[in-house]
């Protein structure tokens, strides 16, 4: 009975999940976050046969994953795809596998690996956040586990791509990473649609520990086109002593996303840089609610969100800083910003703090804004036409998030589609930046 | 080849300010543009590069015959005209040289060779005595009231325009950098280049020579000459243009 500790889990998460309504999220009266215009009844998991090459995937993941191949080798470490219900696509290095990596679906790591998936599986995560949170729990296929030895390093990255290329489908992912002590690892996880007509649904999970003196540059980039994909997910990282994680959350697009995004710093010494940018576009809805959870003293934060909105879409961000009981010696700080490119956009910033015990520095601060028309005026008086200013100038606020990326074809990828969203809704945001 | 300023009345939207400004640079010529604070210069300034701040009633903005009265910024700037902001925006995210490349692409058919431009750059640094690590910095983002200026001049110097506007180039300089902008300046002089230095103080005139001056007082020019103009605005200030104007000092 390897597996039990999935199936308990799984029974107890489905009671839930079937007593529980579909959750409206409400803050501070003005801003809701509805699913009535889901009907997750018409949704299903749907099941696809794996493909032999990473070029038999579906455009939509090829087109994103830029750097797959150079002289005929793999720039990554591993890639694992999912497409649907379905792990399509699951390759790892072998020099990785043989220091020791495990990176394969969860499916198959509870198979294989069942005493190390037992130890971490939903340490801290738990069905009873939600009913989506109860839905990953009891439905999840599929998935991805990641283990790295200590002390072992990989220099590239390991990819895991949740696909949906569909409408009607209705995927429950769940990603598990487990980081050794003093071992340093880049991992990305890719949300990916093309547009299409329909509804779908993403429900994830996603939790990562970083052992003693691990280090870790974390990078989730969601595009899940201009089709009407829901994204109800939680993701935690969990840093343990002197451990560092950095983190870059890069939302693009998806008809309504509800995400809590959590960092725990959880041991003396563990530090975290968390860097999000977003771009909302025609009647997106985003809500993204982030804490940053000091559980012990002696740990620092660092957290910056930036966004920009165009069309009538709405976007949320609520950032918490929380700083436990005993925690002194804590060190953090958290901002948030959101640009303006439509008069019908709407964006809301509420940084908050929570602390318990003293002799820690926490400060926090949000702005909402529109473009400056002195910026706009200053680069066309160099020649440069009111188009490609705008464009520079967004380009110029998100770049401070974008270098976090410490990645070069990830920072390219994520500069083109900034690009061609801006490109996209150029009249608007033109006519906009003049009117003002 | 020319800037022809005709009948100029500017306003915003509470209150008329240039009441009929005429004014013409050729190429090659150095003039001043002197007043008190309040009197006009920065909107006849701003104007000429097309601000969407300011409105104007009557009149004309000629470069070389061509009207540019309604055209926008940028089709000034490409036609020729620069202006040094007195208080030049910062632009968060966007390196002085990645600027300075667009700002001379967007005037250039093809884009400039890297190497040309990099040469380009070098030699303008020299001239202005600016740090090679200046040019990854993000324009104007932390820079000092002098690096802000000199960042401006090098950019008057990258984009060879036929017109330079000089707005308040020399207010809030110390001696030095002052010393370094004006020689600059006085570096770029020549035939292909009409200068238009507007400033309230005589200082940076003691520098750069110009060939004409002319006093702006309550959005009206009430005296032209010489060089020797700004050397006896110097002896006796402002009060003198304003009694022989036979204006009361009020906005």
């Amino acid at each position: 009975m390897p597996a039990s500790f999935v199936d308990d889990r799984r029974a107890a998460a489905l009671e839930l999940y079937e007593r529980e309504p579909v959750p409206t999220w409400r803050r501070s009266g003005f801003w809701t976050t509805t699913l009535r215009n889901l009907r997750l009844e018409e949704l299903q998991p749907r099941h696809y046969d794996p493909v032999q090459a990473v070029e038999d995937l579906p455009d939509v993941v090829t087109d994103a994953l830029p750097d797959r191949m150079a002289d005929g080798r793999s720039q990554m470490a591993g890639l694992l795809v999912q497409r649907g219900a379905s792990t399509v696509f699951a390759s790892v290095d072998p020099e990785v596998a043989a220091q020791g990596v495990v990176f394969t679906s969860l499916e198959r790591a509870v198979e294989e690996h069942p005493e190390l998936v037992e130890q971490w599986y939903m340490r801290r995560l738990s069905h009873e956040e939600g009913k989506f949170p109860a839905a990953t729990a009891a439905f999840w296929t599929g998935g991805a586990f990641l283990h790295v030895p200590a002390n072992v390093r990989l220099e590239r990255p390991l990819q895991v791509v949740y696909l949906i290329d569909e409408p009607g489908i209705a995927q429950y992912a769940h990603t598990l990473g487990v980081v050794g002590d003093f071992a340093e690892c880049s991992l990305r996880e890719y949300c990916l649609a093309p547009d299409f007509d329909g509804q779908a649904l993403h429900s994830g999970a996603f939790e990562l520990y970083l052992q003693t003196g691990a280090q870790v540059k974390l990078a989730h980039f969601q595009d899940w086109g201009r089709g009407e994909v829901y994204d109800l997910s939680t993701k935690r990282v969990e840093i343990a002593r002197d451990a560092h994680c950095s983190w870059v959350p890069i939302h693009l697009g998806g008809r309504l996303t509800r995400q809590t995004l959590d960092i725990i710093t959880a041991e003396r010494g563990s530090n975290m840089r968390h860097t999000g940018l977003y771009f909302t576009e025609g009647s997106e809805h985003l809500d993204l609610f982030t804490t940053d959870l000091h559980e012990q003293g002696d740990t620092t934060g660092d957290t910056v969100w930036k966004g920009v909105l165009t069309g009538d879409s709405r976007a949320s961000y609520e950032g918490l800083i929380r700083i436990n009981r005993g925690a002194q010696n804590s060190h953090t700080y958290l901002q948030t910003h959101s640009m303006l490119l439509s008069p019908k956009a709407k964006a809301d910033a509420i940084p908050s703090l929570i602390v318990e015990t003293d002799n820690v520095s926490a400060s926090h601060g949000g702005t909402v804004g529109e473009i400056d028309e002195a910026q706009v005026y200053y680069m066309m008086s160099r020649g440069i036409p009111r188009v490609e200013a705008v464009r520079t100038l967004v380009e110029g606020y998100f770049e401070e998030v974008v270098q976090r990326l410490d990645d070069e074809s990830l920072t390219a990828l994520v500069r083109e589609r900034i690009s061609a969203k801006l490109a996209a809704a150029e009249d608007n945001v033109v006519e906009f930046t003049a009117q003002r | 080849m020319s800037l022809e300023i005709q009948k100029l009345h500017v306003r915003t939207e509470e209150r008329e300010i240039l009441h009929g400004v005429d004014l013409k640079v050729e190429k090659g010529e150095t003039h001043a543009l002197m007043g008190p604070n309040g009197s006009g210069k920065s909107t006849l300034a701003n104007t000429i590069m097309g601000s969407p701040e300011y409105e104007v009633t009557e009149g004309r903005i000629l470069l070389n015959g061509e009207d540019l009265t309604e055209a926008d910024p940028d089709e000034r700037a490409r036609a020729g005209v620069f202006m040094a902001f007195q208080y030049p925006a910062t632009i968060p995210g966007v390196s002085v040289a990645n600027f300075l490349r667009m700002a001379v692409n967007a005037k250039r058919e093809e884009p400039i060779k890297v190497k040309e431009f990099g040469q380009m750059l070098k030699a303008n640094m020299d001239l202005l005595r600016i740090d090679r690590e200046f040019t990854s910095r993000y324009l104007n983002e932390g820079f000092s009231g002098g690096e802000k200026k000199r960042a401006e001049i090098l950019q008057l110097a990258m984009l060879k325009p036929e017109i330079a506007v000089l707005d308040e180039t020399d207010s809030g300089l110390d001696i030095d950098a002052l010393r370094i902008v004006s020689d600059g300046v006085n570096a770029m002089r020549g035939p292909e280049l009409g200068t238009l230095i507007i400033t309230h103080y005589t200082r940076i005139l003691d520098y750069v020579t110009p060939d004409f001056v002319h006093i702006l007082l309550n959005g009206r020019i009430v005296r032209q000459g010489g060089a020797e103009l700004a050397s006896e605005l110097e002896d006796k200030g402002y009060d003198f243009v304003r009694e022989e104007a036979g204006v009361a000092d009020a906005r």
